[in-house]
């Protein structure tokens, strides 16, 4: 019986380790820019009149370390933004490396439901819709909000380049590191 | 033993999830084709050619004719274009014709614009649609009737399939022009037109109906000023919807820039601006 005790109590422990384990596993089902980015996790406020995305924090740090945002949006139930997700995970050793000395990662967490004219954008003491938001830095864009879509800003929330809707267009590793180049 | 077994199974299960959370695949997410550089050539491109330029040689040779765009773009159904002559056109040597073709679309053949010595510089910009990653190419062909070209892959899709904005179908055919510049006498000036129509590509589906839109865009434009011939240009659902070409040309005075606008239904339209 004793011996039966010891053997539950192990049991628990390697399964609760291996449920752990497979939460954190590549390819896990979270949503969400993997842990290996150091991801700036922005969820949203003002729910559910709104859903808005404050960056104030995330410019701020990045005029301090002197880098640049790139900002992912992603939505808990949409599976493309997991296939990106799982791409950066599968792929974090080799992109990691490139990211981290030049932009800090920006994940906003979204849903599909959330529509173009819930979505906010804060700077500061400005929020804009999501519209407004890409009309006001030049993104081509405005016009239909896609999940996922990514940015890339200067730490004064200037657009580095255009970027596609979509992540589709850059999900193998050398054209990550094109748009990381930001080769137009 | 019946315990063991139980646990046995718990432990598999565990296991099991864990290998099927983490798949580890052996490529990339997307499937998408290769890497390709700006200067390649395509399968689709080899037949084109023989069938555009029969027997013609086709410079590659940067300098005379240059192509801008984007190797990704917002949208496949909206991808900019701009194309640079290097070549002023004077009697002597001009650019007489340009070929827009987009490799991999349904119909390559995007845009023929057949110039005049009017144009003053054959510069030009548009919006097209890309339906897969394909090279986008520009052919000019000289009035000595040589040909150069210049290319760009572009990285994008679903550019034909997309649907366009019907908000105005009423206004379908509305030609505008305008000058976003001031006009200088005698020098190119850089004016747009733009016509008001969905551009149908043919390969949109009518969500409700679940049929294809019929294919219904904009055949031609011809622009002239002051009675005289500036560019003629023959269109293709290649072309974004609300057809926009941005061109130049010279004014020698007064005059009115009009623009002839014929759809692949018949439909005529005309638009005009007095230029002072």
């Amino acid at each position: 019986m004793r011996r039966y005790r010891v053997f539950c109590r192990v049991f628990c422990r390697v399964f609760c380790l291996a449920l752990c384990l497979a939460t954190l596993a590549p390819g896990a089902t979270a949503a969400g820019i993997p842990a290996p980015y150091a991801a700036l996790v922005i969820q949203p406020a003002g729910m559910p009149a709104r859903y808005e995305f404050d960056l104030s924090a995330a410019l701020a740090r990045a005029r301090r370390e002197n880098k640049r945002l790139y900002v992912y949006l992603g939505a808990s139930d949409c599976p493309y933004c997991r296939k990106y997700e799982a791409f950066l995970d599968q792929n974090a050793q080799e992109l990691v490396p490139q990211f981290r000395p030049q932009y800090i990662v920006v994940d906003l967490r979204s849903a599909l439901s959330v529509s173009a004219n819930q979505l906010y954008i804060r700077i500061g003491d400005r929020s804009l819709a999501y519209a407004d938001f890409q009309r006001s830095i030049g993104d081509e864009r405005a016009r239909m909000l896609v999940y996922p879509s990514v940015w890339l800003l200067d730490a004064y929330a200037r657009p580095l380049m255009q970027m596609p809707a979509g992540t589709g267009t850059f999900q193998t590793v050398p054209e990550q590191l094109e748009i990381l180049r930001l080769e137009q | 033993m019946r315990r063991m077994h139980f646990i046995g199974r718990l432990l598999g299960l565990a296991a099991g999830g864990l290998g099927v959370a983490a798949p580890q695949a052996d490529s990339a997410v997307g499937g998408l084709p290769g890497p390709a550089s700006h200067a390649d050539s395509s399968p689709e491109w080899e037949s084109l050619r023989d069938r555009l330029f029969p027997s013609r040689p086709v410079s590659a040779t940067p300098g005379v004719v240059q192509i801008v765009a984007p190797l990704r773009a917002a949208y496949g159904a909206s991808v900019p274009i701009k194309i640079l002559s290097n070549l002023p056109q004077t009697p002597g040597l001009y650019v007489k014709r340009l070929t827009l073709v987009v490799d991999k679309n349904p119909s390559p053949v995007a845009a023929v614009l057949d110039l005049t010595l009017e144009v003053g510089q054959a510069d030009f910009e548009t919006r097209i649609r890309v339906d897969e990653y394909s090279h986008v190419r520009v052919i000019a062909e000289l009035s000595n009737g040589q040909l150069h070209m210049d290319s760009r892959y572009v990285k994008t899709s679903g550019g034909c399939s997309a649907p366009p904005n019907r908000d105005a179908l009423n206004l379908l055919g509305k030609t505008l022009l305008k000058l976003p510049e001031p006009v200088t006498m005698n020098r190119p000036t850089t004016a747009d037109v733009t016509v008001l129509h969905p551009n149908d590509t043919g390969f949109e589906l009518n969500q409700v109906t679940v049929m294809y839109i019929p294919a219904h865009f904009v055949r031609s434009i011809k622009v002239s000023f002051a009675d005289r011939k500036v560019f003629d240009a023959d269109l293709d659902f290649s072309i974004s919807e609300n057809p926009t070409l941005r061109f130049n040309f010279v004014p020698h005075g007064r005059g009115e820039l009009k623009a002839e606008v014929e759809d692949s239904k018949d439909g005529h339209w005309t638009g005009t601006l007095a230029v002072l």
